[in-house]
């Protein structure tokens, strides 16, 4: 290669050299340049775009989207906190429902407070930045932006658990009829 | 330097203007990757940040594909893939005893280029330990770690940067080594630190020091990792810079001689060039002597020929990494297994030579043992370390044969140095390949043992 | 120069060619040709709804407590869905039987049929690479080995976790080991379950022992650590010359359940909350553990210590012999002057015949031994004439035209 270096020893840098003779050769030096600028840019980037593939995620190592809670005749008429998967499990008669127990602020874990009064009402605390919600989830006090989200409920078909499924929210109005 | 570089280019340069067509030009904003006048070339390597460590010009000998075979810019690119692939794998790997051998099989498994990226690294690794090795064999072959005669060279002194360079490209492979937690990982550390217990009166301490403990456990896992990813990166980082400001300051070897020859002649006028008093005086630094070498013969500009050429060897060093690292993939053993030593257990294969010396130098005589863990693990190694280090004081030849191949003057040494090279390497080829269970030789047409399965 | 820059375009597209084939590796995975097949499969047999809930990508379960990942049914796609039992592997639906107790969610599928959980690829996920201890256990390897039952080594996998249930449904062949185990009296050597003698080698992990670790040179059909343990269980002499287990005659098929079950014998770090309700631990039964009792701790202890019991019965002490080569030692005080018209103690010091080689080879007892064992074989004897009589009495006794059974002389010592 050391050969080659002496034929060409001022490339470009002899101001001298008269253009007209080189110009065949810059356009065909050109085109070769800028592809292998081209390459160098896509060998650059590839790699980039590799590693940045690499880094999401292809699995999880969560607890699933959808997952049984127990019996039903764990749940009893009121609310149950299901602390593990953060939600709560609310039985009126024959009809069950369930809120999740995430404030949609920023994520802490609310807590059910009993209202002092005779009815035995409830609403829901959010002890970080202090919002309310009334016991159908509704927001009406702190920084809160909307009420807490609702889920789904099934029975399982093999061993009749409670299945709650986070991936299918409900509306609020949305309830799982049990026969008792 | 912005206000510099944002004017028009038509005012600055002489013939650039004629062809310069209007519109957008790379060089108007930053630098050029091919700058079509001197003043782009010089404006470019003082703009760039990474270029600047460039010489506006760059004499032809030094660019010589036969002269260095560009070992110092492979092992440099190497390491910066590495750094490079070894952060994205520290997003996957989990430095835990429990959970570190899990890891690497979902970064072979389930983790998008995951397979690709290991295996990359540890070719990478391999491949960085190698060109390490015939660098130092190319700079001693050429004599490169001697003075040419200019002011203010000290190359003995990047020499030695180089080899303690070299030993912690050692031990950086080695704490790597450990990582992936399988039975090939365990057992190459336990037979590799159990070379450095060799070490007189401290070898214990040593061992319970780099293990963290009498076992390789979690602590040895933590600190392995901490020196594989944090520590000895930083300190080979910075050594490298240094042995790069070194280079600068010293000069390319092979540019010696044409710098003096020049001087020798004499036969054109010093161009007015401004170099400190102190230069003057104590004679010319090898930054000035080397400007004053007739440029349109001997040099091109850096910008873009060098950076044309580094591109080049790292393309083909990334090219060759990635194909091997697609072909061959990196394997994985068993989960380590402190119960079960894989029969043989062998240190990783740059310390295989020095597994071979421990097993050869164990000599009985009647009842006196020469332990070969001293005298090979320890006692042999380190006399060659020590030669290294005093090579430049014991190389007597001219300064004409410096930066020169084989040099007749160094005939000895050459030999001398070539010999225990290819004793090393013949040393780890024999350890990596033709020791079988038990560690017998297995000769190359003999049929490898195979242990049978469970089932 | 010039030449310089063909060089760059040059190495940028060798560069560019080494990523394409890192890419073209990495895109174009098994599973994703599997979930394609598999979609068309159930929009043909359970419509275009059904079709649409079909995963793409990796799947996994994630076995949390056990700390495994088992990313099968990104292909076995069909195991979890109802209504694909006839369809082509590997899309068939999982027999519903084993599930019940075991849920897939719960367990995954690897701590059951083996191969390698986190392994996305064919041969990777099956176990049938270099490195991989714990292949699948499937109909291959059950064909190799030529026994009958398809999934007979998954048996194996059973027992990781029912290893202390006597009896468990599905695991004939693993019940019939326990109970051949239980019979031949293994424990009276060997330690299993840290219960047991110490004469041979503790049995509780023998399921680790590493191939390197056996001697596969007599081994004279395909060297594997199971036919290893087969041929060694038919023919103890035959595989280690100096060994003194006895050969208890065992038919292969019985053979091949041993070894399975003492394959199975290894550490394993199954989390509490997978582990059956049921026998946590190794409980012998009353009769059993007093048998155990008898043989390692009673009165006949001497000859259990001192390897006798491999051939020799000595009944009335409850000292049970598995091959019952020689005679019961409780009549040897009657028997011995009958026979060879010496007194026992003089048998003992001048032995002839077999016992001549045996005592002076593989027995090598002391003066003051012989006299131990001779005082011992009287007091046998006369346990043996008092349980005699007893019986004697008993059946007399008794209008029952049942006889009492020689077979059950353990629970007659234990009575007494």
């Amino acid at each position: 290669m050391s050969s080659s270096d002496n034929e060409q020893p001022a490339e470009g840098g002899n101001p001298t050299v008269p253009e007209k003779s080189k110009e065949q050769g810059v356009s065909r030096r050109g085109f070769v340049g800028s592809a292998g600028l081209a390459t160098v840019g896509l060998a650059l980037a590839i790699p980039a775009a590799m590693s940045f593939r690499s880094v999401i995620p292809n699995v999880l190592y969560e607890p699933p989207r959808r997952f049984k809670v127990g019996a039903l005749e764990r749940f009893t008429e009121g609310g149950v906190f299901v602390a593990e998967h953060r939600v709560f499990i609310f039985r009126e008669q024959d009809t069950l429902h369930c809120i999740g127990a995430i404030c949609s602020h920023l994520g802490c874990t609310v807590q059910l407070a009993k209202m002092p009064d005779a009815e035995g009402g409830f609403e829901f605390h959010c002890p970080c930045h202090g919002s309310l919600f009334r016991a159908d989830g509704t927001n009406f006090a702190g920084p809160a932006p909307r009420p807490l989200d609702y889920y789904t409920l099934e029975i399982a078909v093999d061993d009749g658990q409670l299945i709650v499924d986070k991936s299918r929210p409900a509306d609020k109005l949305w309830r799982l009829t049990v026969r008792s | 330097m912005k206000s510099r570089t944002l004017k028009n280019p038509e005012d600055l340069t002489e013939a650039g203007a004629a062809r310069k067509p209007a519109g957008f030009r790379l060089a108007d904003w930053s630098w050029s990757w091919s700058p079509r006048s001197e003043r782009e070339a010089g404006d470019a390597v003082v703009t760039n940040f990474l270029l600047h460590w460039f010489p506006n010009k760059i004499s032809l000998a030094s660019l010589s594909v036969k002269y260095s075979f560009w070992l110092g810019t492979i092992t440099a690119f190497l390491f910066f893939y590495l750094v490079f692939t070894g952060v994205i794998l520290m997003f996957h790997y989990i430095p835990s005893v429990e959970r570190a051998y899990a890891s690497i099989k979902d970064i072979e498994f389930a983790i998008s280029y995951g397979a690709f990226l290991r295996a990359s690294h540890r070719i990478a690794a391999h491949m960085m330990v190698a060109m390490v090795f015939l660098h130092m064999v190319r700079v001693f072959l050429t004599g490169s770690y001697r003075n040419g005669g200019l002011a203010r060279q000290f190359r003995p002194l990047n020499w030695w940067i180089g080899l303690v360079l070299l030993v912690l490209t050692l031990f950086l492979s080695f704490t790597g080594y450990l990582l992936p937690w399988d039975q090939l990982a365990y057992w190459a550390i336990t037979v590799g630190t159990n070379i450095a217990q060799a070490v007189p009166g401290y070898g214990d301490e040593i061992r319970f020091f780099l293990l963290g403990g009498n076992e390789i456990n979690q602590n040895t896992l933590i600190r392995f990792y901490v020196l594989h990813c944090m520590f000895l990166p930083l300190i080979v980082t910075g050594l490298f810079l240094w042995h790069m400001w070194r280079i600068r300051k010293d000069g390319m070897a092979c540019d010696d001689r044409l710098a003096l020859e020049e001087r020798a002649q004499e036969s054109r006028p010093t161009p007015s060039k401004t170099y400190s008093l102190l230069g003057v005086t104590a004679g010319r630094t090898a930054t000035v002597e080397a400007s004053l070498v007739d440029e349109d013969k001997h040099k091109v500009r850096a910008v873009p020929a060098v950076v044309r050429r580094i591109t080049i060897v790292c393309l083909l060093t990334f090219a060759l990494t990635s194909a091997l690292a697609v072909w061959l993939g990196s394997p994985l053993e068993e989960a380590a297994n402190p119960m079960v030593t894989p029969n043989p257990a062998k240190a990783p294969w740059y310390f295989l030579w020095l597994q071979e010396l421990v097993a050869i130098t164990t000599i009985r005589l009647g009842g006196f043992t020469i332990n070969g863990g001293f005298l090979g693990g320890v006692l042999i190694p380190s006399a060659m370390l020590l030669w290294g280090f005093l090579t430049p004081f014991i190389d007597k030849s001219s300064r004409s044969a410096v930066g020169v191949w084989f040099s007749r003057e160094r005939r000895l040494q050459n030999t001398i140095f070539i010999i225990v090279c290819l004793a090393v390497i013949a040393l780890t080829y024999l350890g990596t390949y033709m020791r079988g269970p038990y560690w017998t030789v297995i000769w190359p047409w003999q049929a490898w043992p195979e242990f049978p399965p469970q089932l | 120069m010039k030449r310089d820059q063909l060089m760059l375009l040059v190495s940028g597209v060798l560069s560019l060619l080494a990523l394409g084939w890192a890419t073209q590796r990495n895109a174009s995975p098994g599973y994703l040709e599997y979930q394609a097949e598999f979609r068309i499969l159930v929009e043909e047999q359970l419509g275009p709804e059904k079709a649409a809930a079909v995963p793409a990508g990796v799947q996994q379960i994630w076995v949390e407590p056990a700390s495994r990942v088992d990313r099968c049914i990104s292909c076995h796609l069909g195991v979890t869905w109802a209504g694909l039992d006839d369809a082509p592997e590997p899309f068939r639906s999982h027999p519903t039987g084993p599930l019940e107790n075991h849920p897939i969610e719960k367990f995954g599928c690897t701590l059951c049929h083996g191969g390698q959980g986190s392994a996305t690829g064919l041969k990777d996920a099956h176990g049938w690479i270099k490195h991989w201890e714990d292949p699948l256990l499937d109909s291959q390897l059950a064909e190799d080995y030529k026994i009958p039952e398809p999934y007979a080594f998954m048996e194996m996998k059973c027992n990781t976790c029912h290893r202390f249930d006597r009896e468990v449904e599905g695991m004939s062949r693993l019940n019939l080991a326990k109970q051949i185990v239980n019979e031949k009296g293994c424990r009276a050597c060997h330690t299993i379950n840290s219960r047991g003698g110490t004469i041979g080698p503790d049995l509780t992990d023998i399921g680790d022992k590493h191939p390197e670790q056996y001697d596969f040179e007599r081994l004279t059909n395909f060297p594997s650590v199971f036919n290893w343990q087969v041929g060694h269980l038919q023919d103890p002499k035959a595989y280690t010359s100096d060994s003194i287990m006895p050969n208890f005659g065992l038919k292969t098929d019985e053979a091949q359940a041993v070894t399975m079950l003492m394959l199975s014998w290894r550490k394993h770090d199954v989390p509490l909350e997978l582990l059956p309700i049921t026998g946590l631990k190794d409980e012998p039964t009353e009769a059993e553990a007093a048998r155990e009792k008898m043989m390692l701790e009673g009165d006949g202890r001497f000859f259990v210590e001192n390897t006798c019991f491999i051939c020799h019965d000595v009944s009335s002490l409850g000292i049970f012999s598995a091959t019952k080569i020689g005679p019961d030692l409780a009549q040897a005080a009657e028997d011995v002057p009958r026979r060879f018209g010496r007194t026992l103690e003089d048998f003992l010091a001048n032995p002839s015949g077999t016992m001549a080689v045996v005592l002076s080879k593989q027995i090598i007892l002391t003066d003051e031994d012989k006299a131990e064992a001779a005082r011992l074989m009287h007091l046998a004897y006369e346990k043996f004439k008092q349980q005699k009589a007893d019986a004697e009495k008993e059946t007399d006794a008794a209008t029952s035209t049942v006889p009492a059974s020689d077979g059950e002389p353990a629970s007659q010592t234990h009575e007494n």
